[in-house]
């Protein structure tokens, strides 16, 4: 039992890591321009989708698929960018609707190319499990989990030293002063959109290599992500990634004592458990949300 | 004048009936309409008098089904009580998602997405109350009264028609009391309005109440009419995505856009879309809810109010 508790512990942390970085994605574009992209599963999944192109057509390592994956993205991110710009009213609302229908759109376009078989790695590298200590993983599990951490210490270093990504941090905290600075808030904005856009092929050929991607999946991580960042609170990064490894853990000690078919509902009582007793998050927010 | 569109669409829906009684296929169709029609009603009153999108409301149109359902089978309640039982079913659940009232915005918005995902995994789960996946069935329909068989096409769509008049009649007496006063004001400006003494909270988590109320007596009525229960397709999202596409494309800040637009966009899905893309066919309504927010967020009603109400100005100077 106790090793069935220890390797669970160990599988959540490793998924976690992948939740952080759709969860920093939503994070990010919501910082700088207050904007919730409830599209950015269907981003997620897009990439994962393009890891399995990639390995399906050469056979190539799913990794391979991250610049494939990225440009689709980030076009992707950026055309949602521009049509958000475009609302003139009520913006707070109308974008939430608008993409949200940017996320049927998404998910019935995989749907429609990729058909809604489940898909997942064969690749015999990243399958193959390897054991440290008295705990197992499947090798595509610890490459995720490496190459989610590097992510976001490139995330990390570039918020805090790039001026794009101080440029980020000025926006969210105050928009109007760093206008009187001289930021263009538009150039920002579109700025934390590419880099959401990143954060997302990164983690949708995470998810590809160590989990298996269907066309209904993105409803489902965008719901997880928004989890993490209630969770965290008004977010920093190891906040963020705090969360997001506690929700994978939570989910998987659920799986493991109780039944798989619960996994999802955990994450929700959690949720609103800390709506109910820690509105601000756990990892104390300066600031009420919204 | 202001009541003729009202007119107009009541005259079309009388016509209906005389126009295609005998044929099942349209009739089933407009009785599939009118229940999205119900539902982007109740989406439209909490998104406009309460100022919150909810990507949730197929929480409320399931509860409803199975509440109803559940009662008339089991416990042998009239089919009419168990419809109000399965509306109050669903009034009681939007309370469990009070708490998320005091999220802003788009926080809220989310928060009861993922409330319908917990409700749909709860209905799959508790198989021994609603059969789980394998489905439910074997409850009474809709009974015959006065000589007129309601669970017939032609009945069915009468009952339905009625209701939603009701629940557009309620509607407007809401936006017009002093709570609807208190609303509108609430959303030029939240704070303001709780400094003059509105509860604000309070008058919100009504509207919830209400919406969830008329959302689940149109699922609680579905639920009579096929005859047949599931989680995945009580529960399912389209029953959130289709009123709120209905609500923008007919204008959700008014009464009769959601109604008209739920009947049009219903057919439109049925009988071009499905046509089209057998599979995946709700990347139309997608790209018609974007296409709406982007160019026309006011929808044709309110488009069309917009204008005449410009009219009105002209003419009075």
């Amino acid at each position: 039992m106790l090793e069935l508790l220890q390797q669970s512990l160990f599988s959540g942390l490793l998924v976690g890591s992948v939740y952080a970085l759709v969860a920093l994605g939503i994070a990010l574009t919501f910082g700088a321009m207050k904007i919730i992209n409830l599209a950015h599963g269907e981003l997620v999944l897009l990439a994962a989708y393009m890891a399995y192109v990639i390995e399906s057509r050469t056979g190539w390592n799913p990794y391979a698929a991250i610049p494939l994956a990225f440009v689709v993205t980030g076009i992707v991110s950026v055309v949602i960018y521009l049509l958000i710009e475009r609302i003139r009213e009520h913006r707070e609302l109308n974008s939430l609707i608008l993409t949200f229908a940017i996320g049927i759109i998404l998910t019935n376009a995989i749907l429609l190319v990729f058909a809604s078989d489940v898909r997942s790695t064969g690749s015999p590298f990243l399958q193959d499990a390897i054991s440290l200590g008295s705990v197992y993983a499947m090798k595509g599990e610890i490459t995720a989990f490496i190459i989610s951490l590097a992510v976001m210490a490139g995330l990390w270093w570039w918020l805090k030293n790039s001026w794009y990504g101080r440029a980020v941090r000025a926006v969210s905290s105050n928009r109007d002063a760093s206008m009187l600075m001289g930021i263009d808030p538009r150039r920002v904005e579109l700025a934390a959109f590419i880099v959401a856009g990143i954060l997302a092929s990164v983690a949708g050929v995470a998810l590809y290599t160590m989990s298996v991607v269907q066309p209904a999946l993105g409803p489902g991580l965008t719901i997880k992500a928004f989890i993490v960042t209630v969770l965290a609170g008004v977010g920093s990064i190891p906040g963020v990634f705090c969360a997001a490894l506690l929700l994978g853990v939570t989910e998987a000690m659920t799986v493991t004592l109780a039944s798989s078919a619960l996994q999802e509902l955990v994450g929700m009582v959690l949720f609103l458990l800390v709506l109910f007793f820690m509105p601000n998050g756990l990892f104390g927010a300066r600031a009420r949300r919204g | 004048m202001r009541s003729l569109p009202a007119l107009l669409i009541l005259a079309v829906a009388i016509a209906v009936p005389i126009a295609f009684g005998g044929n099942s296929y349209v009739m089933g169709l407009m009785v599939s309409g009118l229940i999205v029609a119900g539902v982007a009603l109740a989406w439209a009153l909490l998104g406009n008098l309460g100022g919150m999108v909810s990507f949730g409301h197929a929480a409320f149109f399931g509860v409803g089904a199975y509440t109803s359902a559940i009662l008339s089978a089991k416990f042998g309640l009239p089919v009419p009580l168990a419809l109000l039982a399965g509306a109050c079913g669903a009034a009681l659940c939007s309370v469990v998602m009070l708490p998320a009232l005091r999220l802003s915005g788009p926080y809220f918005a989310l928060a009861i997405l993922a409330y319908a995902h917990i409700f749909k995994i709860l209905a799959t789960e508790a198989t021994s109350i609603t059969g789980g996946s394998a489905g439910f069935q074997r409850f009474p329909p809709l009974p015959t009264i006065l000589g007129l068989d309601l669970s017939s096409r032609v009945g069915s769509y009468g009952l339905l028609v009625i209701l939603v008049a009701i629940c557009a009649a309620i509607y407007l007496a809401v936006k017009r009391s002093h709570v609807g006063t208190a609303l509108r004001a609430m959303a030029e400006s939240e704070d303001a309005t709780r400094v003059v003494g509105v509860n604000a909270t309070l008058l919100k988590a009504w509207m919830l109440l209400l919406s969830a109320f008329i959302t689940g007596l149109f699922g609680a009525m579905n639920a009579h009419i096929i005859n047949f229960l599931e989680p995945d397709y009580a529960f399912s999202a389209s029953w959130s995505i289709l009123p709120i596409i209905a609500a923008i494309f007919g204008g959700y800040r008014t009464i009769l856009g959601p109604v008209a637009g739920a009947v049009l966009i219903y057919l439109f899905d049925q009988i071009v879309a499905k046509e089209l893309l057998p599979v995946g066919h709700e990347i139309l309504l997608g790209v018609l809810l974007a296409g709406m927010i982007l160019i026309a967020p006011n929808g044709l009603f309110g488009m069309f109010q917009r204008k005449t109400a410009k009219g009105a100005a002209h003419a009075a100077a």
